[in-house]
């Protein structure tokens, strides 16, 4: 963080403004907003529609980077507004460009239509379908396999990744890496029974070997996960499905039981 | 526009994958006149002898050149867990097919040039 003394006061931010009522295309507004060392972009959007713009409209909720709303395009990569420091963000001139997230329909200002988005999560199914013998207190699951879950538990569905994703801009019939990430989540957990369902709607035309392993998604999650990686494995166990809904069946055993004293 | 080292990359193996198919075409239609007799060939053939068609073949070889390592760096990626590397490997793309380019287009030029 630059020392607070040689701070400039101000700083510019050009925000893409759009309202369907009166404008054919999307424009770039300035404004000026006061300057601090600790301001969020998430603060300058609050100050503009405050103090000097009360029309601009966004997404904003939980403001400590949980809820996923606040994902916007900030000098041409996808953030989290709420946890991005605007000195961070400023050119040498101080001015930062926000713009909604890039490949999804606008619908006022920095407010994108994210219908693609939730119809693809659906796709996957992305709630855990449990075994039948569901054990009084708890499922017994090994840190081994937790930890192998640790990439994908802590996405928040901000759509960062999914709209700096160059195969959705061509075609919104593509999966996503939001939601090949959460099938990962499914596919990988011991308890879920239905790893093969959701593998061959995975392998299918619009899934997972439609990636171009592009990586943008990658540099882009504000959760720092890695939805390629989560993709190249689907790939594998795409391939020996039949192995996995085996070993599944096989685990699923031994999941109810109490764990062994020696271990 | 989502700009960054892999857009740049799947623009590019787009666009020399389109390059790579037209060449094919044009390579068949030059080879495919031998089937009308010698001198049908041989006028073909001194057409794309020209100083034209041998810069365009250094661009065939550029586009060849990264076609293939780039498709080299796809399997890599597929096959081994090197995505902390993703930037590097983009890179390293564009460097070997630059250092063959290289080679191949002297080795041209110099044809071009000093004709033996």
């Amino acid at each position: 963080m630059p020392d607070a003394n040689s701070l400039p006061t101000t700083a510019t931010v050009r925000i893409q403004r759009f309202n369907p009522d009166n404008d054919k295309k999307p424009y770039i507004q300035e404004f000026k907003v006061p300057l601090t060392a600790d301001t969020t972009i998430l603060d300058a959007l609050h100050y503009i529609k405050a103090e000097l713009d009360g029309s601009l409209t966004f997404r904003r909720s939980c403001r400590h980077a949980i809820c996923g709303s606040c994902a916007m395009n900030v000098n041409g990569r996808n953030k989290l507004v709420c946890k991005t420091p605007l000195t961070r963000e400023m050119d040498n001139k101080g001015r930062v460009t926000i713009k909604p997230l890039p490949y999804l329909p606008i619908i006022k200002d920095l407010v994108v239509d994210r219908t693609s988005f939730w119809e693809q999560y659906l796709r996957v199914k992305p709630w855990l379908i449990p075994p039948d013998n569901v054990p009084e207190k708890e499922f017994r699951v090994s840190p081994e396999e937790v930890e192998a879950l640790h990439n994908a538990e802590t996405c928040i569905m901000c759509g960062a990744c999914y709209s700096s994703c160059q195969v959705i801009a061509m075609t919104k019939q593509y999966v996503g890496p939001h939601a090949a990430l959460k099938a990962y989540l499914r596919v990988l957990d011991p308890r879920d029974t239905a790893p093969g369902e959701r593998l061959i709607e995975l392998s299918g035309e619009d899934g997972v070997y439609r990636c171009h392993t592009i990586f943008n998604c990658i540099d882009a999650c504000p959760k720092n996960l890695n939805p390629t990686q989560a993709i190249e494995t689907l790939r594998k166990l795409a391939q020996k499905r039949q192995a996995l809904e085996a070993e599944r069946a096989e685990r699923q055993k031994t999941l109810a039981l109490p764990v062994k004293s020696n271990e | 526009m989502y700009k960054s080292t892999g857009f740049i990359s799947f623009v590019l193996r787009r666009i020399t994958g389109v390059v790579l198919v037209l060449y094919l075409f044009t390579h068949i239609l030059v080879i495919g006149s031998a089937t009308q007799g010698k001198e049908a060939f041989d006028a073909t053939l001194a057409i794309v002898q020209g100083p034209l068609f041998k810069i365009m073949e250094i661009a065939l070889i550029a586009a060849v050149a990264y076609h293939a390592f780039d498709g080299v760096r796809l399997l890599i990626v597929h096959y081994f867990n090197v995505i902390d590397y993703r930037k590097s490997m983009f890179y390293a793309a564009f460097a070997v097919a630059a250092f063959f380019t290289a080679i191949g287009g002297l080795l041209i030029l110099q044809l071009l040039l000093y004709p033996a």
